[in-house]
C-alpha cells in the first residue's frame, strides 16, 4: 500500500488524544502530511507535537472546540488539507459535518452523509435491517395496530421486555418471563409511561438474558466491494462503557461466527456502505440480533488489526481516495487472539470517580506482541475536560489463554505515576475466573461488584509501600540518620 | 519518633532506625525488620525487605509519594508532623473548602470579604457531567478564592479559604 499515490497530500485530523496519534502513524506510513486542530489545553500533547501542522481552535469549553464544524472546516482549508479524518466521537457521526467537509471540496474519510443518517436513526436503521431480511430482536409495536398488540406481543414469546415508546433511561421498563403476567406488566408500564413521559404507548421486544455484545468490522469501497474483518467481543462493560475487548469471541462456534460476520457484511452491502464501519449485535441464547451500526472507526479497532494484519486507518484513507479494496474476503485471515484493555483516568475502587493529576512518570510495557496506543506524555496534566480514556493496551498471542496472561502482564507493567488509573482493576478483570472461562455478559461487572471495589489488605504489599515511602521521604530518613549508630545497633534489643 | 503516612484513608505510623548495613523499619502494630532501598536511576530502584528484592518506580510530588511495585500503583501521603501540629493547635481561624473530586469550576458564588453561614454555597463545580455545590462547613468570612471560573482542579485541591472573622 505504501507505493500508491493520493489525490491529496495533507489530511486534517479533527480529533485529539490517542486516536489522533494513531491516525498520524498511518499517514506517515502512507507518506501523507498530518495536520491537526487542537484546543489550547491540548497544546502539550503528543498528537500536536507529532503533527506536521497544528491549527488552534477555541470554544466555550475544550470539548465544544472539537465540536465546532465551522472552525474545523476553516482549519482544513487554511492548512490546505485535501481530506479529513474525524476519528471517533466528536463530529465523526455527524452527517451535517460530513456534508460541510465534502462541500468544501475536502474528502471526508468516512461513509456518505446518507449512510450516517440512516444508521444514526435507530428506528430507521432497525427497519432497514429487518426489511433486508437480517435478524432484529422480535418485537411488537403497539401503534402499528393497538387492537392486536397483546396477541402480537404473545407471539414474540417470553422473556419479553416491555418499554414505553417514548422512553429512555430504563424508566417504565419491565421484564416479563411468564406470559400470564403480560397483561399486568403492560398495564403497569403504560401507567408509568404516562407518568414519566406523558405518553402511554408501548413497545415490546424479546429480552435477551445475559446478553453479550458482539460486533463485526466491515470495510466497503466506492465500487460496491464489502468485506468483513471478523468480530470483536465487547461484553466487559460498565454502564455501556466498554472496558475490555477481544477477538475472536470466546462465545461463538465457527459456524455462528461465519453467520454473524456474513450478516454484518450483508447489512453493509445492502446499505451501499463505503469506508470502515462496525455492525453491533446482541448475542444470547444462541441467537443474535442487530443492535446498531457505528459509521466510523471504533476505539477497539486495534484488536482486529492485530489478528488480520490490516491497517484499518490506511484502508479508510485509500477508500476515501477512491481506490478499490486491495483484497477480497478470501484474502483476509485471522491469526491468534487479541485483547485490548482500556486505561482510564478513573478509580474503580471509589465508584469509578474520575481522577486527575500531572503525569510524573510514564513507562509502557515493551514486549513482542504488545501494542500501546497512547495520547499522553510525561509532564502532561490529566484533567476532567475530556473523556477519561488515556491509552489502550493491546496484546496478541497464539491462543486466548496466552493472550490473557500477556494482557495481565502488560497492564501490570504500565507505570503511570501522578494520576490514579484503573490499571489494577483491568488486571483483576483479566484474572477473574468468569472472564478467563469466557462466560461474561454486559451485566457481568455489575453482578460482581468486588472486581471493581478490589480487596485490599495484602499486608506484604502495605509493608513494601511503607518501606519505600519511609526510605524516600527525607524527614523520615534524616530522623533515622540523626540517631547515633551505636545506639541504633541495639535497637532490636530495646524492644 | 513516629512518622505518619496515609494510604487509602488509613494512617500508618512507623519509624526507621539505622543499622550497620541499612535500616530497620518499625511499623506501629505491624511488621518490623530490615529494609533497604537502592536508587538505580531517577525514580527507579530496588527495595529489599527481609532479604527479598523488588523493582520499584516512584515519584515524589510534595508530600505525596507515588509508587509502582508488583504491578500496582499506589499513592501515599506523608503527614508532616510540623504541619499536622500547626493545624491542630494553631487554630488560626482558617477553614478551607476542598474539592471532593477533580473537576472544573462552573460558578463562584462568593467574593472575598463575604460573610457566610454554614451551608452557604461557595462554588459550583462540574465533574462527571454533574454539577455539585461546595458549601461552607462553618460560619466565617471568605478570605480567599483559590480558583476562578473555568479552572480545572484535582481532588482535594483547596477551592476557598474562610476565616472565622471574630
Amino acid at each position: 500500500m505504501a507505493a500508491i499515490s493520493f489525490p491529496f497530500e495533507t489530511v486534517l485530523i479533527a480529533n485529539r488524544g490517542e486516536i489522533a496519534v494513531r491516525i498520524i502513524g498511518s499517514l506517515r506510513k502512507l507518506g501523507l502530511r498530518a495536520a491537526i486542530v487542537y484546543h489550547e489545553v491540548d497544546a502539550a500533547t503528543p498528537a500536536v507535537a507529532l503533527a506536521d501542522v497544528a491549527f488552534k481552535i477555541s470554544g466555550r469549553t475544550p470539548v465544544s472546540a472539537y465540536l465546532d464544524a465551522e472552525q474545523i472546516v476553516t482549519a482544513a482549508r487554511t492548512v490546505g488539507a485535501g481530506a479529513l479524518h474525524p476519528g471517533y466521537g466528536f463530529l465523526s457521526e455527524n452527517a451535517g459535518f460530513a456534508r460541510a467537509v465534502t462541500a468544501a471540496g475536502i474528502a471526508f474519510i468516512g461513509p456518505s452523509p446518507e449512510a450516517i443518517e440512516l444508521m444514526g436513526d435507530k428506528i430507521r436503521a432497525r427497519n432497514f435491517v429487518e426489511r433486508n431480511g437480517f435478524p432484529v430482536a422480535p418485537s411488537a409495536i403497539e401503534e402499528s395496530d393497538p387492537s392486536t398488540f397483546l396477541a402480537r406481543a404473545r407471539s414474540v414469546g417470553a422473556p419479553l421486555l416491555v418499554k414505553p415508546s417514548a422512553g429512555g433511561g430504563g424508566k417504565g421498563m419491565r421484564i416479563v418471563r411468564d406470559l400470564d403476567l403480560l397483561e399486568d406488566a403492560v398495564a403497569q408500564a403504560r401507567s408509568e409511561g404516562q407518568r414519566y413521559f406523558g405518553d402511554g404507548r408501548l413497545y415490546i421486544e424479546r429480552y435477551v438474558e445475559k446478553p453479550r455484545h458482539i460486533e463485526v468490522q466491515v470495510l466497503g469501497d466506492a465500487f460496491g466491494n464489502v468485506v468483513h474483518l471478523f468480530e470483536r467481543e465487547c461484553s466487559v462493560q460498565r454502564r455501556f462503557q466498554k472496558i475490555i475487548e477481544e477477538t475472536p469471541s470466546p462465545a461463538l462456534s465457527a459456524q455462528m461466527r461465519q453467520r454473524i460476520c456474513e450478516t454484518a457484511a450483508g447489512i453493509a452491502r445492502a446499505a451501499g456502505y463505503r469506508n470502515a464501519g462496525t455492525v453491533e449485535f446482541i448475542f444470547g441464547g444462541g441467537e443474535f440480533y442487530f443492535l446498531e451500526m457505528n459509521t466510523r472507526l471504533q476505539v477497539e479497532h486495534p484488536v482486529t488489526e492485530m489478528i488480520t494484519g490490516v491497517d484499518l486507518v490506511a484502508e479508510q484513507i485509500a477508500i476515501a481516495a477512491n481506490r478499490p479494496l486491495s483484497f477480497r474476503q478470501p484474502d483476509i485471515s485471522a491469526q491468534g487472539h487479541a485483547i485490548e484493555a482500556r486505561l482510564y483516568a478513573e478509580s474503580p475502587e471509589r465508584g469509578f470517580s474520575p481522577t486527575s493529576g500531572k503525569v510524573l512518570m510514564l513507562d509502557y510495557p515493551h514486549e513482542q506482541g504488545v501494542r500501546v496506543d497512547s495520547g499522553i506524555a510525561q509532564g502532561q496534566s490529566i484533567t476532567t475536560a475530556f473523556d477519561p480514556m488515556l491509552a489502550k493496551v493491546i496484546v496478541h498471542a497464539p491462543t486466548r489463554d496466552a493472550a490473557v496472561a500477556k494482557a495481565i502482564r502488560a497492564v501490570k507493567d504500565v507505570v503511570l505515576l501522578g494520576c490514579e488509573t484503573n490499571a489494577a482493576f483491568l488486571a483483576r478483570v483479566l484474572a477473574d475466573a468468569g472472564f478467563r472461562s469466557g462466560e461474561v455478559h454486559t451485566g457481568y461487572l455489575d453482578e460482581n461488584p468486588t472486581i471493581a471495589s478490589g480487596i485490599d489488605g495484602d499486608p506484604d504489599e502495605v509493608t513494601g509501600l511503607l518501606a519505600v515511602a519511609a526510605l524516600v521521604t527525607r524527614p523520615v530518613r534524616d530522623a533515622a540518620d540523626a540517631v547515633p549508630a551505636l545506639h541504633a545497633a541495639i535497637g532490636d534489643w530495646r524492644n | 519518633m513516629f512518622h505518619k503516612f496515609d494510604l487509602g484513608g488509613v494512617t500508618h505510623e512507623l519509624w526507621l532506625a539505622p543499622t550497620v548495613n541499612g535500616y530497620h523499619l518499625h511499623i506501629l502494630d505491624g511488621w518490623s525488620g530490615p529494609v533497604a532501598f537502592a536508587e538505580e536511576a531517577a525514580g527507579h530502584g530496588s527495595l529489599t525487605v527481609a532479604g527479598t528484592s523488588k523493582a520499584v518506580a516512584f515519584a515524589v510530588d510534595g508530600d505525596v509519594i507515588h509508587i509502582h511495585m508488583r504491578g500496582r500503583t499506589r499513592s501515599l501521603r506523608y503527614v508532616d508532623p510540623l504541619r499536622a501540629l500547626a493545624s491542630v493547635d494553631g487554630d488560626d481561624g482558617h477553614n478551607v473548602a476542598r474539592a471532593p473530586m477533580p473537576g472544573t469550576v462552573v460558578a463562584l458564588k462568593v467574593v472575598p470579604g463575604d460573610a457566610v453561614t454554614a451551608g452557604t454555597v461557595l462554588v459550583v463545580i462540574e465533574s462527571m457531567k454533574l454539577e455539585t455545590q461546595i458549601r461552607a462547613s462553618q460560619d466565617g468570612i471568605v478570605e480567599r478564592l483559590h480558583v476562578k471560573d473555568g479552572d480545572s482542579f484535582d481532588r482535594d485541591a483547596i477551592l476557598v479559604t474562610l476565616s472565622q472573622g471574630n
